[in-house]
């Protein structure tokens, strides 16, 4: 990281190489798009090049990205307010191997989580998905860490009532697989 | 133990840090509790969710971002090189440091045409003396500029200021200070080898002496270091050996310099 910040673009491939994989799967699971999750990934590298100064060498450099992650998260619905949407955008991809009894648990724990409000579902993210510690969490979101376990239990509580209703709702249909026809992705290359 | 202290202690028996004693309480308690045990359930289900990945075309997008980012920079700086090139004079004349020298420049005109006109049937001592005050005083003008010159944004104005300073066979020590401050810690290695090279001649003033001679084990850069390696075994310093011997312990010396060195340290004895 202090190659990129002082100057070598090259080095910023490296880093791409190692983080855009994980950044990528970061805004997926909180936006639920794909295309918006791609141009989001893309925004971080630039701004990494281009505020590359203001890394404080020696500090976690995780942090430091997951930071310049969420703020251009932040920016991108300052600039473009979201439609509120209670279905997913994204439909999970169909495993083959899968029973359809594990379908269908994931296309709900998927809805679930897409269900809960941002601060909700980034946090258990971050936690869940992204593997990071609960101290790196904490600095992350400025916030002290009891309140990070705390945030995530009350999070783990919600996604399991958002679930359950889900399946309630759900269970008589038995809808199987044929879920999946019942989200059509809302554009043109958003589905994978 | 309640459902509200096990939630305590909850998120980390799920990242699997708690101790074992506490490891085993909130196992006994899921085993009896359905609520608690649903919430544990629903966190190890998450896995389900698959790696989300990213398109083929990221990688590329990448590059091309990289690339333009890069190749604006280029155009950016070389643009301003030209702009400068074809403006120079002009907008020296108009930037502050400019317009100091140019009334500088105006006010010893005017001074000397006044004097000139108004002693011209006697040129007495008195007008000497001013026009020696005179000179005086436009050298400590340009000694400003200069100073001013080195702190400006830009590297290549900082390289004019160096350039500058070479004009005058006598230097003020307050830029003679300033050039030293310059190879020290200027960001840009052009300017601290023209620095290091306006010193070069005044190698005989201690202060100078001393400022070259220090900067060596601070450098980072090796073609300043190589310089500065040059000038010391140039100027026959007394103590160089024991400097330079100093200087190639330095851990992860780049080859060259090191080289250079010891070239300089067998040439000294």
């Amino acid at each position: 990281m202090l190659e990129v910040r002082n100057g070598a673009g090259e080095t910023l491939g490296v880093l791409f190489d190692r983080y855009h994989a994980p950044l990528y799967n970061f805004y997926a699971k909180l936006t639920g798009d794909r295309t918006l999750s791609d141009d989001l990934v893309q925004e971080v590298f630039l701004r990494i090049l281009k505020y590359r100064q203001s890394y404080q060498p020696g500090t976690p450099f995780r942090a430091w990205i997951y930071q310049i992650a969420r703020n251009a998260r932040v920016d991108h619905y300052r600039k473009t307010p979201r439609h509120i949407t209670f279905e997913p955008e994204m439909a999970p991809p169909v495993m083959p191997k899968d029973t359809a009894q594990q379908t269908e648990e994931t296309e709900l724990l998927h809805r679930a989580l897409m269900q809960m409000p941002d601060d909700k579902k980034e946090i258990l993210v971050l936690s869940r998905f992204q593997e990071l510690k609960y101290e790196e969490i904490a600095r992350l979101l400025g916030c002290e860490l009891g309140t990070v376990k705390t945030r995530i239990h009350r999070a783990i509580q919600e996604l399991r009532q958002n679930f359950k209703q889900l399946e309630r709702g759900l269970a008589p249909r038995e809808a199987g697989p044929t879920v999946v026809k019942n989200n059509p992705p809302r554009r043109a290359g958003n589905e994978m | 133990m309640k459902c509200e202290e096990i939630g305590e202690l909850l998120p980390d028996y799920l990242q699997g840090s708690l101790k074992a004693e506490q490891d085993n309480l909130v196992e006994q308690h899921i085993e009896q509790c359905a609520d608690c045990r649903e919430e544990v359930v629903i966190w190890k289900k998450l896995s389900l969710l698959p790696m989300e990945k990213p398109s083929k075309e990221s990688r590329e997008r990448f590059e091309a971002m990289l690339q333009a980012y890069q190749t604006g920079r280029n155009d950016k700086a070389s643009g301003r090189i030209e702009r400068e090139k074809r403006g120079s004079l002009w907008s020296w004349l108009r930037s502050p440091v400019g317009a100091v020298a140019w009334s500088a420049a105006l006010l010893v005109i005017g001074v000397l045409a006044g004097s000139y006109l108004g002693n011209r049937p006697v040129r007495s001592n008195t007008s000497q003396d001013e026009i020696v005050a005179i000179r005086t005083e436009l050298t400590n003008m340009k000694q400003m500029v200069v100073l001013s010159m080195l702190q400006q944004q830009s590297a290549s104005e900082r390289l004019q200021a160096v350039s500058y300073s070479r004009r005058e066979d006598q230097l003020d020590p307050q830029v003679m200070s300033a050039l030293v401050h310059t190879l020290r810690y200027d960001g840009s290695v052009d300017v601290r080898l023209a620095a290091l090279d306006a010193l070069s001649r005044h190698g005989a003033q201690p202060q100078v002496h001393k400022g070259v001679v220090d900067a060596l084990q601070e450098q980072q850069s090796p073609l300043v270091q190589v310089a500065l390696i040059d000038l010391m075994l140039e100027w026959r310093d007394p103590d160089a050996a024991q400097r330079l011997r100093n200087f190639v312990q330095t851990p992860n010396l780049n080859p060259t310099v090191k080289q250079r060195a010891d070239w300089a340290l067998s040439k000294l004895n």
